[in-house]
């Protein structure tokens, strides 16, 4: 799925990103560290869970540890919605407005 | 909104707790006889079933009752009780009284009654408590606080348990204002991390007037899955009025909805259902969508046929023709239920009237699955009991006499139910002492039903119980003695499209057979032409059709005409003098006689000829017109024109008649 | 809109859940048994499952703790339609796997705001 240019790895997240689905994402993020840049792409959120988020404040931890540079190209309402919710929004590295 | 919405569900809710009911009694009864524990379950589930079901419904007598049963139930369940005569004694008076309760919900009249609240009195004491099971629950004054802090860490397997944190928080925040803090310090590494468990732990401010209550509420699914510590904020004095608290109050709503759903339900009593397993009508949805497809393709040679695709347009109709034949047996399939549901009567019914007669008796039921129509099942009920009645009073002898005939003390009733052919038969059968032979030929002769009992087959013998005003009892017992005859038997069978039969020997036993049809409303039959006219014979009664020459019919006194057939002399009934028809053939040598037999017995049916094949649809001559002797219905042929269909076994029944005159 | 399975061997209970959710634009599939209902999720998923312990055939316990193995019921809310006196079913349901449960009587307007809560 990540297109890649130069070493930017690009991760998009499923419409329905809720914990039967996330094992893909799992997946791309593990090898989406081999990089080091990467993007984060939730623009297409829809539907996401304390799980998929759990995921991502893991993922962005495990890319601090390892000084990759991730950045959001884009963050729906309701991922934005659910992370301000549940505290993480700042953990998840999120931009600090809120999309229309 | 709900007490409309409810009210619809209430007849299919009477209709499943009654089978319910049922279910519940033959497993006491089997409990009686020493079954295992999984009786108990099943007894225990129907309870509950009953019970949820009324409450939901609003009938909160009927819940209370079925409480304290379930609670006398779940003490057996569990094993703190052991089951004895006198809890299925109390287990059987619970499902009589639910009966009657279900019978007055359904005609709208209050549902205790003095027997009814002395039954859960009983049932109260049995399981310990005499105080009402609705106990008050004092509610613990909620704490208020102007606001709690609140620690929450789910354990790992919460989340795939269904219980999202982001849900609860958001109902949190539904309560009043939030901060949270989400905890990330136990989070493991990428590769190590299993995305369906929980790692993160929250410490939330709630602040706002809100008890604790309402926040345990939040959390209710989830106390034993998580740390959960709900603490004040800044401790305050409770407020002066409690604080609001919302308190479900089912009772309110569903008594409000009784009222109307009574009316409702007491309105279409008559319509009738029919509950319809899922995978039938899957089966018909199946069947539709096959259709669908054949028309559509079908379709394409409206606009666009030529010669060339002749054997694709045969096909394709071949196809509807199929289709339309399996549709319409799935949509007969809905009627059909198991004789289960009438069987199950029997074993209570059994029970009561062997203790009472100081009887022995074994009831085997067989073929309980076997599906009839609903209309045939519902009306066959009440001969059967007659049968049943019948064996255990006359036929089964007492204990002694049964000893002292070399046979086992305890006498067989057997029911069984089969498919034979287009047929289904219930047999009652006995191993007592046959018909009393002598007594019948007496009484047969004392009513002037017979001149001589001379001579008289053992199966014409049985043929006279059946007449009417004959009356079997030797001594008239308050059990048989009610006024019904078998003639009603055999007449209410027959109206069903049946025939019952008699088979006895003496000293071994009785057999009863029901033959019933599949179902009422569609017959195979053959359609004849008599002079200008058509009539179907059904074909399930059919043996053969044959052309005789002229010398092979002779006649006999009285004006009768017989002819061989595999080494027996059967009569010949000719439908055109029976029906009237004009310009029919006369000569036998011109037409076709149509063997068929009913009862075990054959006659000739003499028609001008075939004309083929058809299914017909029946329709109920008696009311769009009224009863005629040998037409079991009418139908409506393709051409608009009205068959009538001949009623075989009353054909038959009017040729020996006409015999015995 | 979400997609809900009643499962429940009570065709009454059933309909009247069934019927409600529909009514509030649900879309609701109907299974008379645990395993009914195992044969339902398999061939469809859904959002949401609401089903009652006490069933023939297969009870609603046996068929929580079997949903839960499959991967895409991770997750998946399932609410178990019971009674108040049925303390330890509750439990022994949500050992299985339950998310929660919906006590018996129950309302339509019960019904629906539990069930809006559940899926938001």
């Amino acid at each position: 799925m990540g297109a890649k240019s130069k070493s930017e790895t690009r991760v998009s997240m499923p419409a329905d990103c809720r914990m039967a689905d996330v094992g893909e994402l799992h997946t791309q993020l593990k090898s989406a560290l081999g990089g080091s840049q990467i993007v984060l792409d939730g623009t297409t959120v829809d539907r996401v869970d304390t799980a998929a988020l759990q995921l991502l404040v893991v993922f962005q931890h495990e890319a601090r540890k390892r000084e990759r540079q991730v950045q959001w190209a884009g963050v729906s309402a309701p991922l934005y919605d659910a992370a301000s919710q549940l505290g993480l929004a700042e953990a998840l590295a999120l931009p600090a407005k809120k999309p229309a | 909104m709900s007490s409309i919405s409810i009210a619809q569900f209430h007849k299919v809710f009477f209709e499943e707790s009654l089978e319910g009911l049922d279910a519940m009694e033959s497993a006491l009864l089997a409990l009686d006889d020493g079954g295992d524990a999984e009786l108990v379950h099943s007894i225990f589930r129907a309870a509950h079933s009953i019970k949820g079901g009324s409450a939901t419904f609003g009938f909160p007598d009927m819940a209370a009752l079925t409480h304290e049963a379930e609670s006398l139930l779940d003490q057996v369940r569990d094993g703190r009780r052991a089951i004895d005569k006198s809890i299925i004694e109390l287990m059987l008076r619970t499902v009589d009284c639910l009966r009657g309760m279900f019978d007055r919900a359904q005609s709208g009249q209050p549902l205790a009654d003095a027997d009814s609240e002395n039954l859960k009195q009983q049932l109260a004491a049995a399981v310990g408590h005499n105080t009402p099971a609705a106990a008050a629950k004092i509610a613990a004054k909620p704490a208020a606080s102007s606001g709690w802090i609140i620690h929450f860490r789910p354990h790992a397997g919460m989340l795939a348990g269904g219980n999202d944190p982001l849900r609860l928080l958001r109902e949190l925040a539904a309560l009043g204002q939030l901060v949270v803090e989400a905890q990330l310090d136990r989070v493991p590494t990428l590769d190590a991390l299993d995305p369906s468990e929980c790692h993160l732990g929250w410490r939330i401010e709630l602040t706002g007037a809100v008890s604790q209550d309402a926040i345990k509420t939040v959390f209710e699914w989830v106390e034993d899955e998580c740390d959960l510590t709900i603490e004040p904020l800044v401790v305050a004095a409770p407020p002066p009025a409690p604080a609001v608290e919302a308190v479900a109050a089912p009772a309110a709503g569903a008594g409000g909805a009784a009222g109307t759903a009574r009316n409702a339900a007491a309105s279409s009593n008559d319509a009738g259902s029919v509950r319809v397993a899922i995978d039938k009508i899957d089966g018909l949805i199946d069947l539709v969508g096959e259709l669908v497809i054949t028309q559509a393709m079908l379709d394409q040679f409206r606009e666009d046929f030529d010669a060339s695709r002749l054997a694709l347009l045969q096909h394709g109709l071949a196809q509807l023709a199929r289709h339309t034949r399996s549709l319409q047996e799935s949509v007969m399939g809905i009627r059909m239920l198991p004789i289960g549901s009438v069987f199950n009567r029997f074993p209570r019914l059994v029970r009561d009237l062997s203790q009472k007669l100081g009887k022995q008796v074994k009831l085997d039921l067989v073929g309980e699955h076997t599906e009839l129509d609903k209309t045939v099942l519902e009306k066959i009920g009440d001969p059967l009991v007659h049968l049943v009645r019948n064996a255990i009073d006359h036929g089964l002898e007492m204990p002694d006499k049964r000893r002292a005939a070399g046979k086992n003390e305890v006498g067989t009733l057997r029911l069984e139910a089969f498919h034979r052919g287009g047929s289904i038969v219930v047999e009652i059968s006995d191993d007592g002492a046959g018909l009393n032979r002598e007594a019948i030929v007496a009484k047969a002769l004392q009513k002037g039903l017979i001149k001589s009992g001379e001579g008289l087959s053992d199966e014409a013998v049985g043929e006279l119980i059946f007449q009417p005003g004959f009356s079997t009892a030797a001594v008239t017992t308050d059990l048989s003695g009610r006024g019904v005859g078998m003639d009603v038997v055999r007449r209410n069978v027959v109206d069903l499209g049946g025939n019952v039969a008699i088979k006895s020997r003496a000293g071994q036993g009785t057999t009863f057979t029901i033959t019933l049809p599949l179902t009422l409303a569609i017959i195979d039959g053959l359609r004849a032409a008599v002079g200008g006219e058509c009539y179907i014979v059904p074909l399930v009664s059919i043996v053969e059709s044959v052309q005789l020459p002229a010398d092979a019919v002779r006649s006999v006194t009285g004006g009768g005409e017989l002819f061989r057939f595999r080494g027996e002399y059967l009569p010949i009934v000719r439908l055109h003098q029976q029906f009237g028809c004009a310009d029919a053939r006369q000569q036998i040598e011109e037409g076709l006689v149509i063997v068929v037999e009913a009862d075990g017995t054959q006659i000739g049916l003499f028609v001008d000829e075939l004309v083929g094949q058809q299914q017909a649809v029946v329709k109920s001559l008696e009311a769009n017109y009224r009863r005629v002797d040998g037409i079991s219905g009418a139908t409506i042929l393709a051409d608009g024109s009205v068959a009538l269909i001949v009623d075989v076994a009353g054909l038959i029944r009017l040729q020996s008649r006409r015999k015995a005159a | 809109m979400a997609k809900i399975l009643a499962v429940d061997d009570s065709a009454s209970m059933r309909g009247m859940v069934a019927f409600t959710l529909r009514s509030a634009g649900y879309e609701v599939s109907e299974a008379e048994n645990g395993q009914m209902a195992l044969d339902t999720a398999s061939s469809s998923k859904f959002d949401l499952v609401l089903a009652d312990v006490n069933m023939p055939v297969m009870d609603g316990i046996s068929m929580v703790r079997e949903l839960r193995t499959r991967a895409e019921y991770k997750g998946v809310p399932i609410l178990m339609l019971t009674t108040e006196s049925n303390t330890d079913k509750k439990m022994e349901g949500k050992a299985a796997g339950a998310t929660g449960w919906l006590v018996k009587p129950f309302d339509p307007e019960q019904l629906l705001a539990t069930v809006k809560r559940v899926l938001g």
